[in-house]
């Protein structure tokens, strides 16, 4: 779903992926903002419904830039690497986002924006190993060499997300559960919460596709650019 | 088998006739745990408290230095494809430069912990648990910076770069070593670290296997 050719502009896929995502984000706003506000956090649980999809991207876009480094390794088609490049990059933006609707939150439940508990941390060790992966691959000026430094990273790097995402269980820390249990399948949330949530993940991942395949293209011209 | 044995004796022999590396890391070691020692006063108890995070920060960065030689002789004398035109499997080349990292970095480990329980007052009475905690940790960390290594030796400004990538990955084996470390010294039961070296294990034993399969792929075209 991800691959592109090598068009000068975006396909109908990318559009529609866009547009959609872009057209149902209002929607997914209001519902946000009609949700009913939680017994214990208030009106403040509204941060959930961009917080939790912001992660999930990233998480998400971490894992797509795991495997296509992966395939890029295994074989050495230029396609790959530049679906996993731009997968890395929304997935660092939207990770960047998660850590500040997540600071956003936690000024006013823990009294601070930044504590040094396992989630938090790990998730700002993982930004720091995609932010690792933009520096090596700015660094090495070889495209090929440049292009398996990456996937390495892109692998190696990848080891990181379920230890962050199994943190707040292992550690039980300061940060919440996951609301969707995606380990047993359980769900601890109130139905019209989970809807609204559920449809911003639908939006973000909608939303994510079509960025990535964006980028992909803008990755495969400025090849062509740079070969020619 | 045979093969990442001698040539992780033949980088052994070659380190320690030069001697020049391993002497600077170790001075580099002590000159860092004396400036934690006095930055952290001369109480005992701070010092008590900082000891297993100084401990292995400094292990951390010691290594880190370390790694870089481990190619970097390869490249100066241009043998990296010497090794490379060699016939079969090409994982042998991570796991002999693996194990001469280990070889060097276990005897000075366990003598930077001698140090450090000198100068910061980590109790040495369970020396058994600590030195597994030691070889997992450092085990991990030669993992991920041997094959760093190798993907950056060809590379100008890898010395920048090297602790920039490392740093990222290692981190969950730093943060485990140091629970183990903090658990060992506060005395709590082995019940209560075993956990933390069940990470390890698995870390180590995830980052070995990633690294040896992921390194000729790597290094060839």
């Amino acid at each position: 779903m991800l691959k592109t050719q090598t068009p000068s502009r975006p396909d109908a896929l990318t559009w529609v992926f866009l547009g959609l995502g872009l057209l149902l984000l209002p929607l997914g706003l209001y519902l946000a903002l009609a949700a009913p506000p939680d017994v214990n956090q208030g009106y403040l649980v509204r941060i959930m419904y961009l917080h939790v999809p912001t992660a999930w991207v990233g998480y998400l876009a971490f894992f797509v830039t795991f495997l296509y480094s992966l395939l890029y390794l295994f074989r050495q088609d230029p396609r790959h690497d530049r679906v996993a490049l731009a997968s890395a990059e929304i997935g660092l933006v939207f990770m960047g986002l998660a850590l500040v609707t997540g600071m956003l939150w936690a000024r006013p439940t823990w009294g601070v924006y930044w504590t040094w508990e396992p989630r938090l941390t790990t998730t700002a060790i993982l930004f720091a190993v995609y932010l690792g992966y933009f520096l090596l691959r700015g660094a090495i000026e070889d495209p090929e060499l440049r292009r398996k430094a990456a996937a390495a990273v892109g692998v190696l790097g990848f080891l990181n997300v379920p230890i962050s995402y199994m943190s707040v269980k292992w550690w039980r820390s300061l940060h919440q559960t996951q609301s969707i249990d995606l380990t047993t399948g359980r769900i601890h949330m109130d139905p019209a919460m989970l809807q609204a949530l559920l449809f911003n993940l639908l939006v973000f991942t909608l939303l994510y596709l079509g960025f990535t395949r964006f980028r992909a293209m803008v990755a495969a011209l400025e090849e062509a650019k740079e070969e020619a | 088998m045979r093969r990442v044995w001698l040539l992780a004796l033949r980088d052994l022999r070659l380190e320690v006739r030069d001697r020049a590396g391993v002497l600077s890391v170790l001075a580099f070691f002590g000159v860092m745990l004396f400036v934690m020692a006095l930055a952290l006063g001369p109480e005992e108890a701070p010092l008590r408290r900082a000891a297993p995070g100084v401990l292995w920060v400094a292990l951390a960065f010691m290594s880190t230095l370390l790694a870089t030689r481990a190619f970097a002789l390869e490249v100066e004398e241009n043998t990296l494809d010497d090794l490379l035109l060699t016939p079969g499997g090409k994982e042998w080349v991570y796991l002999g430069k693996l194990l001469f990292q280990l070889l060097l970095l276990l005897p000075l480990s366990a003598l930077a912990l001698l140090l450090s329980a000198g100068l910061f007052y980590l109790p040495l009475a369970r020396a058994p648990a600590l030195l597994l905690t030691l070889a997992l940790g450092v085990l991990g960390y030669a993992s991920v910076a041997t094959f760093y290594a190798g993907l950056l030796a060809r590379l100008r400004g890898r010395e920048v770069l090297l602790p920039l990538l490392l740093f990222s990955l290692v981190v969950p084996v730093v943060l485990a070593s140091v629970r183990a470390t903090v658990g060992l010294a506060e005395g709590l039961p082995l019940e209560e670290v075993a956990p933390w070296w069940q990470l390890l294990l698995v870390f180590d034993l995830v980052y070995i296997t990633a690294s040896a399969l992921l390194f000729p792929l790597v290094l060839e075209g």
